[in-house]
């Protein structure tokens, strides 16, 4: 997967900063991601891990620096523009158009989300009405689908996010803690969900605090810190690395993760 | 679909009755004021789609009624163009204007938008009252906007001459086909791809970006498809009333108009129609009442904001889920 992503990279970052007005949030990152990979961020609280999906998605572009997707520069795009050029996301505070029904939130990507509209058409129409519908299917949300957005419990508003992500139909979607809040059985549910949407050919970018989660699904990690990249190498690599366990994990979670590695690995 | 139906059956059943309103009550005063509230309620329907499906607190829709009156004065009165070549297009200058609005309210969220709205329609009062510098003798001297006087004398859709002693009933036909025209437009706005971008941008604009929707672009719809049944509205208006004046800029027509809407329901595809039916027979009964009758209006709207937000029709929901729970 690493040689991959160097051959093709899907997602390329170079010398990425976004500063908000002396305080560099995220400074001077570059990294790739291959077609087909599952990168996952890990980092303290504050390491600019939400601030480098802002850039990418364009909601609050770079300062700094340039992002290339397939091979298109999208650095200043708007985030319409670059949700069109391939790139989903999903939020940390599970977003959603409460007062509309799950069918009606996942129909906007699927309607809007794949290419620029000059003009909308008087009806979404049949093609957008079933893409919904297939994307409520595959989060297995189905049977959600009329209820309204705001009243759903949180694991179905997150399998709800990643199901109007997967209506616009990206090359790269963006997770930005997809399991925080979640209890461990619905954990399992996402991670099932995670696995779903990397077999249909979605390369994923994960930001998670639960490591379990991340470690297990990442085909490579990064661990940022004070906006900097400090590791990007194999998950099982990680616990090797002095300045990831001292700065961000600490010796005590380390070792249970080693231990949790080992029994999921052996 | 069931829902589409829905529309569709009630749509139809107040088109009879409306249809059937002058044979059964051919009083005169009924009929023009049944006239006043199609006015009122083509205004309103596409008000609710700017402030309930969009959001956006705009008070800007009495300017734009009154855009699209004064422009349709102004043509026939300076260019003597025919009234039914006019009021189309005071339309269209109507929704170049709504562009404009939307075009400033672009960066402003939440209350800064009716402050901005507001006065922008403020300004364009002072300026048409305070102006007195004569800019034509002919008739009289007559400032560019009339004045405080207003302009009259700027033509008929010739259903006066037409129908000489029933053109009242005329007009309310014209009323109820325009009100028609815009609440069918408004129905296919709200079920279609542009109602999802509006609402979708209304409950959050930062993730509705981020799923394709472009805030610029649809704000622009937002106000250019609102904008256009106004000004025909506004055109319709001064017509019906041969004169138009700086009173269509009062804040009691406004404010009776948002009770409209509120009382109804914001946001909801009926409640606007209903709540409009409703102030103008509150209205009827208030009239004794002269001066305290903006008082019983906005005690009114207090009722209603905070007792129920949803209006009439959220009142309906209510209903049917009370009931629901007993069975």
């Amino acid at each position: 997967m690493t040689g991959d992503a160097a051959a093709t990279p899907l997602l390329s970052c170079r010398h990425v900063g976004k500063s908000f007005g002396a305080l560099a949030a995220v400074r001077d990152l570059s990294f790739d991601v291959g077609a087909g990979e599952i990168l996952g961020i890990g980092g303290p609280n504050g390491a600019g891990k939400t601030t480098l999906f802002e850039v990418i998605s364009g909601l609050n572009p770079a300062t700094k620096g340039a992002i290339v997707l397939d091979g298109q520069d999208i650095t200043r795009h708007a985030p319409e523009q670059i949700c069109h050029a391939g790139v989903a996301r999903t939020f940390q505070l599970n977003a959603g158009f409460d007062s509309m029904t799950a069918r009606e939130n996942v129909l906007v990507g699927a309607y809007f989300g794949r290419s620029n509209r000059a003009v909308p058409t008087l009806r979404a129409g049949r093609a957008a009405h079933e893409a919904a519908d297939a994307a409520l299917e595959m989060l297995g949300i189905g049977d959600r689908a009329d209820k309204v957005t705001g009243k759903l419990p949180v694991l179905d508003r997150k399998l709800l996010m990643m199901a109007s992500a997967m209506a616009t139909k990206p090359k790269l979607l963006l997770m930005d803690e997809p399991v925080g809040g979640l209890t461990a059985r619905e954990v399992d549910r996402v991670m099932d969900a995670v696995r779903a949407i990397k077999a249909a050919g979605v390369t994923i970018i994960l930001i998670e605090h639960v490591m379990r989660f991340l470690v297990r699904l990442s085909d490579r990690m990064m661990i940022m810190h004070h906006g900097e990249k400090i590791f990007e190498g194999l998950p099982t690599k990680l616990l090797d690395d002095r300045t990831v366990v001292d700065v961000y994990l600490g010796q005590g979670a380390s070792d249970r993760l080693r231990s949790f590695m080992e029994n999921t690995h052996g | 679909m069931k829902s589409v139906r829905r529309d569709i059956l009630i749509g139809l059943v107040c088109l009879a009755l409306a249809i059937a309103l002058p044979i059964a009550m051919p009083g005169r005063y009924v009929i023009t004021q049944s006239t006043l509230f199609f006015i009122w309620a083509i205004v309103v329907v596409q008000w609710n789609l700017v402030l309930g499906i969009s959001g956006i607190f705009s008070l800007a829709q009495m300017a734009l009624f009154a855009t699209g009156a004064y422009a349709t004065a102004m043509l026939g009165f300076y260019w003597k163009v025919p009234m039914l070549a006019a009021i189309p297009t005071a339309g269209v200058i109507t929704v170049a204007v709504g562009m404009l609005i939307g075009l400033a309210c672009l960066r402003l969220r939440g209350p800064y938008v009716a402050l901005l709205t507001l006065a922008i329609a403020q300004v364009m009062y002072v300026l048409i009252v305070n102006d007195t510098d004569c800019f034509t003798t002919v008739g009289g001297c007559m400032p560019l906007f009339g004045g405080v006087r207003g302009i009259g004398q700027f033509g008929d859709i010739g259903l006066r001459a037409l129908f000489p002693s029933k053109w009242y009933v005329a007009h309310y036909y014209v009323g109820l086909a325009l009100l028609a025209v815009a609440v069918t437009i408004s129905i296919v706005v709200i079920r279609g791809p542009l109602g999802l971008a509006f609402r979708a941008l209304r409950d959050n604009p930062g993730y509705a970006m981020s799923r394709g929707i472009s805030r610029f672009k649809y704000q622009l719809w937002i106000f250019a498809v609102s904008a256009f049944f106004t000004g025909i509205a506004g055109g319709f208006y001064a017509i019906h009333f041969r004169v138009v004046g700086p009173t269509v800029f009062s804040f009691s027509t406004l404010l009776f108009l948002i009770a409209m809407i509120v009382i109804g329901g914001l946001g909801s595809i009926w409640g606007p129609l209903l709540g409009a039916a409703v102030l103008m027979l509150a209205d009827e009964g208030m009239r004794e009442l002269s001066d305290y009758r903006n008082i019983g209006l906005g005690l009114l709207l207090a009722v209603f904001v905070i007792a129920w937000p949803n209006g009439l029709n959220g009142l309906n929901g209510w209903l049917q889920r009370s009931r629901a729970s007993r069975d």
